[in-house]
């Protein structure tokens, strides 16, 4: 059952065996286990229940309601914005689909590195395969790639660079060219439409525009969770109380560290909210002569792995993948404002746009304001900055190579390029503090796995080290970026430590 | 509790109290100048939910420059106030949370009142002529302190939301627009 904040009338208050802060990847999971376990329990979820009637194709009205602060997040110092979900489905409702697994030397460097016990590769492989097939993944056929993708991929063959088709979860997909703004076509194979479901028909339940508050605990055990639901416009409507004797903490990197710091948790080592990961990436704007129709089709289908190694202290940290919006978003990423503005608007369609993903190694960390928001504090390094820098000569070289007549990277004073030969002149300084406007919408670490609690959160098992019964399955359990796009990861973490917060709300 | 230094006598503490009720003095003085003569027409005055009157003048005028038309002579394309780009931020800014939509007021304030007279202008931005509200513009777009650049990216981003939303802004870019409700002959018929 689906309840919404507006529904619950007088202060609630609910006892069951397990609460699960959260609908995306991790929480969706969680809480399809434990039901399928046979207990008692419900899932948080502070944004509203959409479903694909609700999906309007429209950015000003999808925006706003699909996204954190209506898709203003921002670092503390304005210097990245950050695109993360919110409602039922998490970020899942608005992703492209991208389904990666964990790289084998990421979860080596886990286990050698931060103690992370259990998740070695032939211990999570299983684990991807479930999920894998709980989300239809499949790789998308060349004949569905879109004008920008095949830019892609035509520009990384000239150049002789690695590259290939990516994995996907949909099935009935209309190439409607719309999937950040929800799918109006259901064909997305996500924790809506798939995960939550099967939780439900399993016997839990989900309370929609219900944010938790506060993270109930009592003598080193948690004991509940305090939250507010909220009305259809989001005025606090009744006082909900969740007692449980297992949280499992899954509302995203952010906020569930802003969460554990709201709640006062206690943390001696100083870990809290600490080794935030972002995978920050800039955009390469590429003009064509012809029509490339970006805007049409599936947004990402390819991508180009040339500058992206796993190997310890590569100097190959940098995912190249399309990356392309509808007229607002466009609109926000070109430079400038006015008739020149508008002019370069209307190569809309003859764009085509690459992104350039850090593998990040800078580590930031999520604070709260008096209020309880959360704070985001992440300074980029020279290293990340250098590998940006970098990658995005390497998506300009693409671009020029498949066709472009010109390449134009956005920024406070932006670069363009006709010749190849021009961007040898473009050095580490291009990426400085602030030169060029950053995204990024896989936020990671801050509430880190590990057995070592000097080094760590929670335990290699997902429990709290010092609060009993309190779990954590979401992208906040990752010590390092994993360097692709994370739901497949989340899906199957929250699926490898189901058995543990399973076996604890059994008691 | 605070104790005072010893050397602060009550002389000089009369003296900087007094200087700073006369900075407070002033300062709301310029505050209640600077926010008054703003006109809004009445039955916009009496729909507005979010912004005050000057804060509608302000984002008015801003939108005028910041979706200037490229080709100021051809009239099919619309302008921002045939959108209503005020409006809709008007609209939008009341579903904002409450900590953004502060930091959204003070970039507003700070654009109309303090950026001009960074600029060597006595006047608002609002007051401006077209080509100093741009000269005003573009030194926050280029402004070394991220903060300003900020302020100006956010503007700019509700700016262009209030724009690019609307379908009679799409022919200008051979956009289609969505496929749900899509009318028959589409939408920039």
């Amino acid at each position: 059952m689906i309840v919404r904040g507006r529904e619950l009338l007088v202060d609630p208050s609910i006892d069951v065996d397990a609460v699960v802060v959260g609908t995306g990847a991790g929480g969706s999971i969680a809480l399809r286990e434990l039901a399928r376990a046979g207990l008692r329990a419900v899932a948080l979820e502070e944004g509203a229940f959409l479903g694909p009637r609700d999906f309007t194709q429209r950015e000003d009205e999808m925006i706003p309601r699909l996204f954190q602060d209506m898709g203003g997040r921002m670092t503390e110092d304005l210097g990245i914005r950050i695109l993360q979900g919110r409602g039922v489905g998490g970020s899942t409702v608005h992703n492209t689909n991208l389904c990666k697994r964990t790289p084998d030397r990421i979860l080596d460097r886990w286990a050698s590195e931060y103690h992370v016990s259990g998740a070695s590769p032939s211990a999570m492989a299983p684990r991807f395969a479930q999920i894998e097939s709980d989300l239809s993944v499949e790789p998308m056929p060349s004949e569905w790639q879109n004008g920008n993708n095949a830019v892609l991929r035509r520009g990384a063959a000239v150049l002789g660079w690695r590259g290939g088709p990516l994995a996907h979860n949909r099935i009935g997909c209309q190439q409607s060219g719309f999937c950040e703004l929800g799918c109006a076509y259901d064909a997305k194979q996500n924790a809506l439409k798939v995960i939550l479901p099967e939780a439900i028909r399993a016997g839990a339940d989900v309370y929609a525009d219900v944010e938790a508050t506060r993270i109930l605990v009592t003598k080193g055990r948690v004991v509940g969770v305090a939250a507010v639901a909220r009305d259809a416009v989001g005025r606090p409507r009744s006082e909900v109380t969740v007692r449980a004797p297992v949280v499992v903490l899954a509302g995203s990197a952010i906020g569930s560290a802003a969460l554990a710091l709201r709640s006062g948790l206690p943390d001696p080592y100083d870990q809290l909210g600490r080794g935030l990961r972002l995978h920050p990436g800039a955009v390469v704007a590429g003009r064509f002569d012809r029509a490339i129709d970006a805007a049409q089709g599936i947004p990402q289908s390819y991508e180009c792995t040339e500058w992206l190694s796993f190997e310890r202290n590569s100097d190959k940290r940098v995912w190249i993948v399309p990356a392309f919006a509808h007229p607002i978003g466009t609109a926000a990423a070109l430079p400038g404002f006015g008739g020149a503005h508008m002019a370069a608007m209307r190569d809309y369609n003859r764009l085509a746009v690459l992104s350039a993903m850090v593998h990040d190694e800078t580590s930031g960390r999520v604070a709260v304001t008096r209020e309880g928001r959360p704070v985001i504090r992440y300074a980029m390094e020279d290293g990340d900055r250098g590998q940006l820098a970098q990658g995005l000569v390497a998506s300009a070289r693409i671009l020029l190579a498949a066709g472009a007549r010109e390449v134009t990277i956005p920024g406070v004073f932006p670069v363009r390029a006709t010749r190849e030969a021009e961007l040898a002149k473009i050095g580490p300084s291009l990426a400085r503090p602030h030169a060029v406007p950053l995204t990024a919408v896989h936020p990671m670490g801050t509430l880190r796995m590990g057995d070592d609690p000097r080094r760590s959160v929670v335990s290699s098992q997902g429990e709290h080290h010092q609060v009993r019964g309190l779990f954590v399955a979401d992208g906040s359990l990752f010590p390092t970026s994993i360097g692709v796009p994370p739901q497949i990861s989340i899906y199957a973490f929250a699926l490898h430590l189901a058995p543990g917060f399973v076996a604890a709300a059994r008691g | 509790m605070v104790k005072l230094p010893l050397r602060i006598s009550r002389r000089r503490l009369l003296r900087s109290g007094l200087a700073l009720g006369t900075f407070v003095i002033a300062g709301s003085g310029l505050a209640f100048l600077r926010t008054r003569g703003y006109v809004v027409p009445p039955e916009r005055a009496a729909s507005l939910t979010s912004l005050s009157a000057w804060q509608w003048v302000f984002v008015t005028h801003a939108a005028r420059r910041i979706a200037a038309p490229d080709r100021p002579a051809d009239s099919s394309i619309p302008t921002p106030d045939d959108v209503d780009v005020a409006g809709f931020i008007d609209d939008y800014v009341g579903r904002m949370p409450h900590e953004l939509r502060r930091d959204l007021f003070r970039a507003f304030a700070y654009v109309e009142h303090v950026a001009p007279l960074r600029r060597g202008y006595l006047s608002r931005f609002s007051r401006l002529p077209k080509d100093d509200q741009d000269e005003v513009l573009t030194s926050l777009a280029t402004s070394e302190q991220e903060l300003l650049r900020g302020a100006f990216e956010g503007i700019k981003s509700l700016v262009f939301m209030g724009y690019y939303r609307d379908a009679r802004t799409w022919k200008i870019l051979g956009y289609d627009g969505p496929f749900v409700g899509r009318p028959v002959g589409g939408w920039t018929r």
